[in-house]
């Protein structure tokens, strides 16, 4: 009998293999980072840090899930039915989406530290790439014309984290600087956002 | 084989469009963001939603016509267990990615998605599908997901895929049994009287009307005098194909249907290609036959029937004896059934007794399932023994009953009958 066309070719595998691997380094890391110190936590903390690592290990098995395909258990036994009900439960919920909340949550429940938050923002829009990556099987090309925004989106990031840190510093010099600093961010985030927004299908098409 | 024609016409298919699971994500990060750096009146989270609100800005919905697809089968006919390709074009959504991915129906594997990209008016891939059952059902559903640059909207359409018939993989068979007396019809096997072929089968005496160019000249000087050589004749035979479908028991994909069809399939593709004439008879529910041919729009017909007749066990027929005009006089039968049928059975001595050469192919593998109690020991026991008897009394009345895995090639079981010519008794 002639080999059948694999599901997924080897190359494929591979890609998803890696894309799940980013995805749940990726996961581990936001987690971790927005959780981190548990005690200088707020109340509610634990149970968000709870929700959170169920939420990141349960996004996971939805892209390995997917990966594997539909494999539908014809069998009445209670232990296929439960399986088709895990299967059911892990495909349907947003796990990706709980996550990001209750990473939010976490980071919330913390002091203001505005710098931590500008990499966790960092942290969790690549989480939220590599997802999308993973389960639409593109390579990380398809990314090129949203780069200019990520861009742009990195630097108003770090014009938040600048004007959050403001009222810390004493009015000088340093002040003068990063009021500076933050002025040239923008100008570079609008600068590289503009075309891109002006490139859109639609505004190409209505042309 | 595929019931679609030579130029598929083009589908208009609805497209349903929709926010992407990327989007959705990237909007539940930009609103929780937002609404947490309100509440908690830090502007760090404002800032952490920035890159999402940026990728947000590029969503664009708009007027978003329909898709025209034509879906073409590549192969005129189908065999289970070969790929085949599927041919797609897709006109309209220039703009847009499209992603192909084939939902295939139980008995059809498919590969992974292929992804079609932008930018031309009409596209085209090649999807691959490979059908694992002979029969007739559909390829399954092939969804195209069109998606924007920016990955924020979606636009699913779904296609059904056409309807197509699938023949059954033929059994390797490189050997074929050939009879001792062959019907005078010009072919490609030696028979035993002289004539006009290429095998050499003797020196004679050379007589007055003898063609010149036959002198065997070495022969007629170490003689004396003029000899020449003879040829065989080159005959063609007929042979008839019995496959039993009355009953399939065994694994699906393996069971006795399964290996009758395989079995059938391999002995008329050998026997048609070896350019004898073949027919089928197909024993099940009725009788259904085409007499003995040759070429490929024939082979094409007697697998049509093969998988379009209707199988299964209809008490009220009697089917103990087959058509004479299925039957041409001298023609060599091979039966492939798992001989659970008592009705073949009679069948085949009714056969014998009319003077045919039949060899029976038993394609049985699966034997019931037994609880381990004494009680359905002695009953399997005495289903073995049933079975023995009923070979056992073919062979007696001269019907030669050999045993096909259906792993193995034919010519392994048939090996007793390939190497010599089988040799018709009257």
């Amino acid at each position: 009998m002639t080999a059948a066309p694999a599901r997924t070719s080897p190359a494929g595998r591979t890609r998803r293999g890696y894309g799940i691997a980013a995805a749940s380094a990726l996961a581990t890391g936001v987690i971790l980072w927005s959780a981190f110190p548990i005690s200088a936590g707020r109340a509610g903390t634990r149970p968000a840090l709870a929700a959170a690592i169920v939420a990141g290990v349960m996004s996971i098995a939805q892209l390995a899930a997917a990966a594997i395909g539909n494999r539908e258990s014809s069998g009445f036994a209670v232990r296929d039915q439960a399986a088709q009900w895990l299967t059911g439960l892990v495909k349907i919920l947003p796990w990706a989406e709980l996550l990001i909340v209750a990473v939010l949550v976490l980071e919330a429940l913390h002091a203001s530290r505005p710098w931590h938050t500008a990499v966790l923002a960092v942290a969790l829009t690549g989480y939220v790439l590599a997802v999308h990556l993973t389960e639409t099987r593109a390579g990380a090309s398809v990314l090129r014309a949203q780069l200019p925004l990520l861009c742009a989106g990195i630097a108003l990031t770090a014009l938040s984290v600048g004007a959050a840190a403001l009222p810390q510093f004493m009015a000088g010099t340093a002040d003068a600087a990063i009021r500076i600093v933050v002025l040239v961010a923008a100008v570079v985030a609008v600068g590289l956002a503009v075309p891109a927004w002006l490139a859109r299908p639609g505004r190409e098409r209505a042309r | 084989m595929a019931d679609s024609g030579d130029r598929e016409p083009l589908r208009r298919l609805p497209v349903h469009w929709s926010l992407s699971a990327h989007a959705r994500r990237l909007l539940v990060l930009a609103v929780a963001a937002v609404i947490l750096a309100v509440l908690t009146r830090r502007a760090e989270f404002a800032g952490l939603a920035a890159p999402a609100l940026l990728l947000l800005s590029t969503w664009q919905s708009g007027p978003h016509p329909d898709v025209a697809v034509r879906i073409h089968l590549g192969t005129a006919s189908l065999v289970e267990g070969v790929t085949a390709a599927l041919d797609v074009e897709i006109h309209g959504h220039e703009p847009f990615d499209a992603s192909l991915l084939i939902e295939p129906a139980d008995a059809v594997l498919a590969g992974d998605a292929v992804h079609v990209p932008g930018g031309h008016p009409t596209r085209s891939a090649v999807l691959r599908v490979v059908p694992t059952r002979w029969g007739r059902y559909s390829l399954g559903v092939l969804v195209i997901t069109f998606t924007d640059r920016y990955r924020l909207t979606e636009g699913t359409a779904i296609a059904y895929l056409p309807f197509v018939s699938p023949y059954p993989q033929a059994a390797p068979m490189e050997s074929s049994v050939v009879l001792s007396r062959l019907p005078s019809r010009l072919g490609e096997h030696p028979a035993r009287a002289a004539g006009e072929g290429v095998e050499f089968a003797g020196v004679r005496e050379f007589v007055p009307g003898d063609r010149q160019r036959r002198i065997n000249w070495p022969a007629t000087t170490r003689l004396g005098s003029l000899h020449l050589s003879t040829f065989s004749a080159e005959r063609t035979q007929n042979v008839v194909v019995i496959a039993d479908e009355t009953t399939d028991i065994g694994e699906p994909g393996t069971s006795s249907l399964d290996l009758v069809l395989r079995g059938a399939s391999g002995a008329i593709t050998r026997y048609l290609a070896a350019r004898d004439r073949v027919g089928l008879i197909i024993f099940a529910g009725r009788l259904s036959w085409i007499a003995p041919g040759q070429g490929r729009r024939h082979w094409y017909r007697l697998l049509d029937l093969m998988i379009s007749a209707p199988g299964g066990w209809d008490r009220a027929s009697s089917l103990t004896r087959l058509p004479r005009a299925a039957l041409p006089p001298g023609s060599l039968i091979l039966v492939f059934s798992p001989l659970l049928d008592p009705r073949l059975v009679e069948a085949l001595r009714d056969l014998r007794e009319r003077g045919f050469s039949v060899i029976v192919i038993d394609v049985l593998n699966a034997r019931p399932g037994h609880d381990g109690s004494r009680l359905s020991r002695l009953t399997a026991r005495m289903w073995h023994l049933e079975q023995e008897a009923v070979r056992f009394s073919l062979t007696q009345i001269g019907v030669p009953v050999v045993h096909w895995d259906g792993v193995s090639s034919l010519d392994t079981p048939l090996a007793p009958y390939t190497r010599r010519v089988l040799v018709a008794h009257r």
